[in-house]
């Protein structure tokens, strides 16, 4: 037996509805062509009754010689007509019939009842009986047969008509063939209707299915669609799940940066503290709260990352936020007068949350600003239908070839003399890979190093 | 030079008072965020070290409301929130730099030597242009007194059009003057910036004068003090 809860949903209605239609017209069909039968014996047997009723009705008795009454008909007088009849006495003493007359058409054969029947006819006198019999060349017959008595002659009497019964089954073989065809034609409308109503009626289902999936790839956040009043409950809880979603990995995310921001100023004190008193008490503190920073930095981002592979369908405009971080940065290291010169279309959306852009451009910038001798360029295009690029290049010392790798590692840290920070790349590194987008590093035309950022783009609509 | 340092975390405070003290300024202290506002409000301070996370009221909102009361001393932001979208928001309250948690407290006294040196520069005459407003010594821009966010190329291309006002002035000229001579950039760069530019000063500022260049004017109705 299948299992019905795994197969398709149009399949196991279009089965069902396949079954019962087959059942359905199997009995129709079985049941229309078994009355056809019935009527048309019913018929045929009524025929014969008037056959046998006009022999008994017709018959005479004279001198104790038993005289069959002419008959019109004129196919029981043609040999083997298929219509005949005879009249039997059954002789004192039991045994078998006596033919006392027979219709022309039997020419040199006789009608053999059935012993079975013969004993019904004893039994039911004066009752008409029909029943099957084989005839001369073996044709099947259909018989009536009446037991009675005349007046004036000592024996029973048997009257008998019979008549060769192929036309009526093949009548009746027609009508099955007919009926067979006929339900066969309307099964197969029936299942292509069912097939294309379910396919229809499930369409509301197939379209839930595609903006699901536009929900996991991140290009809606909820379901926006109108749903039939069946699927719209699911379509609800559908939204409340994704946001309840959303709201636990923003907690999470909370929760996890309180933590790590709580802990900081605890460091900056322990920090201070160890700067003013020196010795080597000092240089531990100073030491492992500078491990502990960096540990906590490593894991709120880390953090911050995770919480990313389940990104929703938010879309950043880019243009607003390399305005913001160009001035911002450009703020920071004023005193050593950094230029950025940034490039962005204006309809360019990242597909992602906000702050994690700006925390990818922020500190890829950071660092061309922090390498820079003065001038940083950043340039974000659309690279491909769901891919934007993001360029960000200085005119600094920039990294020999065969740092490149190393230096997108965590822990790598470029710059031992710039105290409290590294190159920044490493969290870069690992939040784009959540986004499922990457980042290289290579030579700048302006010299230094050349920053190129590959992250999912979002269409506009 | 009078320092006001806002920070609630009292081993902090205590250490932070001692440096700045150490390295010659007068220090005063605030615990948290309204006792912050009302001494910078009425106080004349050099310079705030500014801790974001406050008691009472936090360190963004005191940096906003001392914006909106025309407090300009410069602020140096201390913070344990390094996200990018904090810092760009701790700038855009008014900040003038920007320090996380955990620091080393040389560190700290050097930004702060650097941002007392950049506000002490000798006073120029700002530039006037209807309601925008432009100080090439803070280098900063304004329009109806609300402070302009501008890049350094974008604040130059308004330097240069403001000291030209009225006059129009054609794209190589503007070109020029935006970018060191070497420097070769796609050929709508002053389009670009020009719309950057009408985007944040309003649209009806700068006129384009089909052909020859642009202009900036004063909008109808204003007039240039």
């Amino acid at each position: 037996m299948w299992d019905l809860s795994k197969r398709s949903l149009v399949r196991r209605l279009v089965l069902l509805a396949g079954i019962w239609n087959l059942v359905v017209l199997l009995v129709a069909g079985v049941f229309l062509t078994a009355q056809f039968r019935d009527a048309a014996i019913r018929r045929f047997d009524q025929s014969l009754a008037v056959l046998t009723d006009d022999l008994y009705a017709g018959s005479t008795v004279e001198d104790g010689v038993l005289k069959a009454p002419v008959l019109t008909d004129i196919r029981a007088t043609r040999a083997y007509s298929g219509r005949y009849w005879t009249i039997f006495d059954q002789p004192a003493g039991g045994g078998g019939l006596n033919v006392i007359e027979r219709s022309r058409s039997l020419f040199d054969s006789d009608l053999m009842i059935p012993v079975e029947q013969s004993e019904r006819l004893m039994s039911e006198p004066g009752r008409t009986l029909y029943f099957d019999l084989k005839g001369p060349q073996n044709r099947p017959l259909r018989a009536a047969a009446l037991l009675a008595r005349l007046p004036g002659y000592p024996r029973p009497v048997v009257f008998i008509a019979a008549e060769d019964r192929s036309p009526i089954d093949a009548d009746a073989d027609r009508f099955g063939r007919i009926t067979t065809v006929a339900l066969v034609i309307l099964g197969a409308g029936l299942i292509a209707a069912v097939v294309v109503q379910v396919r229809v009626g499930l369409l509301p289902l197939f379209r839930l299915r595609r903006e699901v999936a536009s929900v996991r790839r991140g290009k809606a956040e909820k379901l926006e669609g109108a749903y039939p009043e069946e699927l719209e409950p699911l379509a609800v809880e559908l939204n409340a799940l994704l946001s309840h979603n959303q709201e636990v990995v923003e907690r999470q995310r909370t929760h996890v940066g309180n933590l790590a921001h709580a802990l900081k100023t605890p460091l900056s004190v322990m920090l201070t503290e160890a700067g003013q008193q020196p010795g080597s008490l000092a240089d531990v503190v100073a030491r492992q709260a500078q491990t502990m920073r960096e540990q906590v930095d490593h894991h709120l981002r880390r953090a911050r990352a995770a919480a990313r592979s389940q990104t929703s369908g938010e879309r950043t405009p880019v243009e607003p936020i390399l305005d913001e971080l160009a001035v911002t940065l450009e703020r920071i290291f004023q005193d050593k007068g950094v230029e950025i010169d940034w490039r962005c279309p204006e309809d360019l959306c990242f597909q992602g949350e906000r702050q994690d852009f700006m925390e990818l451009a922020g500190n890829v910038m950071e660092n061309a600003g922090k390498w820079c001798k003065g001038k940083v360029r950043a340039e974000a295009v659309a690279s491909s239908a769901d891919k934007l690029t993001l360029t960000v290049d200085d005119d600094g010392p920039g990294l020999p070839p065969d740092r490149w790798i190393d230096a997108l590692k965590r822990g790598q840290r470029m710059d031992e003399h710039t105290p409290g920070s590294g190159l920044g790349l490493s969290i870069v590194d690992e939040l784009a890979r959540a986004y499922g987008g990457s980042v290289t590093l290579g030579a700048s035309p302006l010299g230094g190093l050349r920053v190129t950022l590959v992250l999912p783009r979002s269409e506009g609509d | 030079m009078r320092i006001l340092l806002v920070e609630d975390d009292p081993d902090l405070s205590r250490q932070l008072k001692l440096a700045l003290g150490d390295a010659g300024y007068a220090v005063d202290h605030a615990a948290d965020g309204e006792e912050a506002q009302f001494l910078g409000e009425t106080e004349p301070y050099d310079a705030v070290v500014l801790d974001l996370g406050l008691p009472k009221v936090d360190g963004v909102s005191v940096l906003e409301r001392w914006r909106r009361g025309n407090v300009a001393t410069p602020v140096l932001i201390l913070t344990a929130r390094g996200s990018w979208n904090e810092k760009v928001a701790g700038f855009d309250a008014g900040a003038d730099d920007y320090l996380t948690k955990p620091f080393h407290t040389e560190e700290l006294l050097a930004r702060l030597r650097a941002l007392l040196r950049r506000s002490s520069g000798h006073a120029s005459p700002t530039l006037s242009c209807g309601g925008l407003r432009l100080d090439p010594r803070a280098a900063r821009a304004s329009v109806n007194g609300e402070p302009l966010r501008l890049t350094s190329l974008e604040y130059r291309l308004l330097h240069y059009m403001m000291m030209h006002q009225g006059r129009v002035i054609g794209r190589t000229e503007l070109v020029e003057h935006l970018y060191d001579q070497d420097f070769d950039r796609d050929s709508n760069t002053i389009e670009v910036f020009i719309g950057r530019l009408r985007k944040k000063l309003g649209s009806d500022r700068i006129e384009t004068v089909r052909g020859l260049g642009y202009r900036l004017t004063p909008l109808e109705g204003e007039t240039t003090e």
